[in-house]
């Protein structure tokens, strides 16, 4: 026995045959991963202590992954029928159910037009799908796809080339570190590692958010705002530091078109509205403001939800404003990663536009598309309505692996690999392009994202357009990637040596869009930027959010995820919860114009009074909460009172 | 059976840190990995504590609760068949070929650690990752904690360790003009 002083002694104690260093792809972090195999099967795995930037961490998800591999619901084999009411008819011919989908494409296509297809994909989780989605898109004559990280061409910001970036291990070089409706310690604990570490350090951690966070609960200063008005605090800071005594206006006068109409806008905006809006004092914000105006250098880290709302373009243009990003440690670091759409050449691929709007198109009536090619869980995290969407198409192609909504709802059924599955190119939050080996072989019948497309893409005739198509029908990726990356951004990569030392990063910071100086000015009227006023009878503010991991949605094939989330509860703070007379841990009712649920009650101070927050899909951001044996009526009448 | 601390070796222990807990709970599925369990038992748990008031705003820890490794455990003067031991360097662990699964020392136990298996019908806890320590490997919820708030050492070294941590904040402190 070994009783010498232990320190940090990585290593796995279970017989293994083989080991594979490769990256972690649930999420943008993209921590390294250590694979042990034995017999084929993975034994064991452990972060990777080489990596620099998750030195040898992982989150949860990062380890729950391995029971979805091998979950006996794990589908397989391809699959079709002809309406949503039977059941599937499975086959193991994955070639013969490609040339079915070709046959239905076409007749489709001659029958309604190229715009009758509509496909969703999300690069963040699957680029070669994506990748392949986008391609195929432009040669079926597709004027836009959908994607939950849109291209953003209609937004008012700045090239992000001309925005200094730094990865998440230069964090512990700020002085201030500036979180905005982002809570990286549940949805991305590993980069979070650093922010404590700047904190232990002496940067001050600030965090401003409506939940009180597990993020907001390690920080120096806090800021409770009222839901969904993060990028309005931006305003208010850019407000706050453009009348602050002894600003220095010379990167404004040097940078910005039109500086002083621009300086005019924020002028115009009055505290008052300011104040109410976000539920704040100008003295709290002033306070943030004076910390922020500080010494650099200066970290602003954005939620994934403010890219979805008004004025996202307002933390560039305050990190320009200020200058902030000259020196490392500095910047802007939005969670939601990067738009790599702008990494696609340009004329390659249409646009892309935001799943939202393609839902908001089909509650409208507005959708004319007769069939929809999504990818994995998509409907369950992507599409909010997927009733809608789904009720007046010809064909729905699922193209995953679990038994999920998206399969509920596909009248056909392609079997994708996993990410473990294949050795493939990633992109990470920290702008880095890394090459992730396989751990495992697929189960026979599924494909990649790359086949998927390229198979199609043969069937069509367009082998030429789609580069990178062998004559097995698998896909070479690397020759794909090559055709549709920007040369400008990618060029001087030796893919040899991307791919011989996976998990290594071969490049940063490339190109996001074309040049720009145009700064995001203040609305005229701050109502346009402010959340949705409450609609009886829905008087809660709702938060789709994870409460304690970034795996809703899965849970139900990752057993050990699923233990540790919450998935079914509903966070009410206790002055509601004791209008609607609901006990902690009660079984109560949730219900939203779209649809009612059950949850369970978990009664905190983490969300603010009138609102509420769960992983539960409501489909909309407005709801009411009710004891199960009363009616929502009812509890109305307790919570007006 | 209690061995008695004879020998005077040093012992290592499970440090966990509060202030840089972040109740992710990737000590926790790290540890029903390495020890391949059903879902059911924790052998460590992170309880999350808050947010309750303090002075005009609020504070939430995180404290990941575990097998204390008792002096003088209960669970072992309990256990019926010795399937329950302290081992020299002070881990507490059940041997799986003598527990008969009967949860006496579940009861025993005054924080309630030991749970039942359900797949083996054997009690689960925290053994210390023993297999791996015999072994030379940290503790898995050790290594797989995202802002070390986890630490397996003794305690000399963890003193030595809060020592260098507290030089380091005194070396960043500047004198103030």
């Amino acid at each position: 026995m070994d009783h010498r002083l232990f320190d940090r002694l990585p290593g796995t104690r279970k017989a293994y045959d083989r080991k594979i260093k490769t990256i972690c792809q649930e999420c943008a972090v993209r921590c390294g991963l250590v694979a042990y195999l034995g017999q084929g099967k993975i034994v064991d795995i452990h972060g990777d202590d080489d990596h620099p930037v998750s030195r040898g961490r992982l989150c949860a998800r990062g380890m729950a992954f391995i029971q979805g591999i091998d979950h006996p619901a794990r589908i397989t084999s391809s699959a079709s029928r002809r309406t949503l009411q039977v059941p599937f008819d499975y086959s193991e011919d994955g070639e013969k159910a490609l040339d079915l989908l070709a046959d239905l494409l076409r007749k489709i296509k001659d029958h309604y037009g190229p715009e009758a297809l509509q496909i969703t994909c999300d690069p963040a989780s699957d680029l070669d799908f994506a990748f392949g989605a986008a391609r195929f898109a432009a040669l079926w004559g597709l004027s836009h796809i959908y994607s939950p990280s849109p291209s953003r061409k209609d937004q008012s910001v700045f090239s992000w080339a001309d925005l200094p970036f730094y990865p998440c291990n230069e964090w512990t070089r700020s002085r201030s570190l500036f979180l905005v409706e982002a809570d990286p310690a549940t949805t991305h604990p590993v980069a979070f590692g650093w922010a404590l570490e700047a904190r232990q350090r002496g940067s001050k951690l600030i965090a401003a958010d409506c939940r009180f966070t597990r993020s907001m609960a390690k920080a120096d200063k806090t800021l409770r705002l009222k839901p969904h008005t993060g990028n309005i605090l931006g305003l208010a800071l850019m407000k706050m530091l453009l009348e602050r005594p002894g600003f220095d206006d010379v990167l404004i006068r040097t940078r910005f078109l039109e500086p002083e109409k621009w300086q005019r806008s924020f002028e115009q905006i009055s505290w008052e509205d300011l104040e109410n809006t976000l539920g704040v004092s100008r003295r709290s914000i002033t306070e943030i403001g004076e910390l922020l105006a500080g010494k650099q250098p200066i970290t602003i880290i954005t939620g994934e939800s403010l890219a979805d709302l008004s004025g996202y373009g307002i933390w560039s243009t305050l990190m320009m404003a200020m200058g902030w990003g000259n020196i490392k440690g500095s910047g802007w670091y939005p969670l939601n990663g990067t738009n790599l759409w702008s990494v696609v050449k340009d004329k390659e691929i249409p646009d892309v536009k935001s799943i939202a709007e393609l839902v908001r198109l089909s509650k409208g009536g507005g959708l004319s598309a007769k069939a929809l090619i999504y990818s994995g869980n998509g409907l369950v995290d992507l599409m909010t309505s997927s009733e809608d969407l789904t009720r007046n198409l010809d064909l729905t192609v699922c193209f995953g692996a679990f038994p999920d909504l998206g399969w509920q709802k596909a009248r056909m059924f392609i079997p994708s690999i996993l990410w473990a599955e294949k050795s493939d190119l990633c992109f990470s939050s920290d702008r880095q392009l890394l090459w992730a080996e396989k751990i495992l072989d697929p189960p026979a019948g599924c494909r990649s994202g790359l086949d998927f497309w390229g198979g199609l893409a043969k069937r069509f005739g367009w082998t030429e357009s789609f580069p990178g198509i062998r004559e097995d029908g698998s896909t070479d990726q690397v020759a794909f990637y090559q055709s549709i990356l920007k040369d400008e951004s990618f060029k001087g990569i030796n893919w040899e040596d991307l791919k011989s030392s996976p998990g290594r990063s071969a490049a940063l910071l490339w190109t996001h869009e074309e040049p720009k100086t145009d700064p995001m000015f203040a609305p005229e009227e701050l109502a346009s930027f402010s959340p949705g006023q409450e609609e009886t009878p829905f008087p809660l503010a709702f938060l789709r959010i994870p409460l304690v991991t970034r795996s809703t949605g899965i849970g139900s094939y990752w057993p050990w995820a699923k233990q540790i989330e919450a998935e079914e509860a509903v966070q009410i703070h206790p002055e509601t919860a004791k209008l609607l007379q609901i006990e902690n841990g009660e079984a109560v009712m949730i219900s939203s114009p779209a649809k009612t649920l059950e949850a369970r009650a978990w009664i905190t101070r983490m969300v603010l009074p009138g609102m509420a927050a769960s992983p539960l899909s409501l489909e909309s951001d407005r709801v009411m909460i009710y004891k199960a044996d009363m009616t929502p009526e009812e509890a109305l009448t307790f919570l007006s009172s | 059976m209690i061995q008695p601390d004879s020998d005077n070796l040093p012992q290592n222990y499970l440090w966990s840190d509060p202030a840089r807990c972040i109740g992710c709970c990737s000590c926790e599925v790290a540890c029903i990995l390495e020890h391949d369990l059903p879902p059911g038992p924790r052998p460590i748990r992170i309880i999350q504590i808050g947010p309750l008031s303090h002075k005009d705003g609020l504070v939430m820890t995180f404290q990941p609760a575990s097998c204390l490794h008792c002096l003088a455990p209960a669970c072992v003067e309990a256990c019926p068949t010795g399937a329950m031991h302290k081992r020299i360097d002070g881990l507490v662990l059940s041997d799986p070929d003598l527990c008969i699964g009967c949860q006496t020392c579940a009861i025993a136990c005054p924080f309630g650690v030991p749970m039942l298996n359900p797949d083996k019908g054997k009690i689960s806890k925290c053994d210390g990752c023993a297999a791996r320590v015999d072994q030379g490997l940290s503790p898995a919820c050790v290594l797989t904690c995202p802002t070390e708030a986890l630490s397996f050492m003794n305690p000399v070294m963890k003193a030595q360790k809060a020592r260098e941590r507290f030089s380091q904040g005194i070396r960043q402190l500047k004198p103030k003009r």
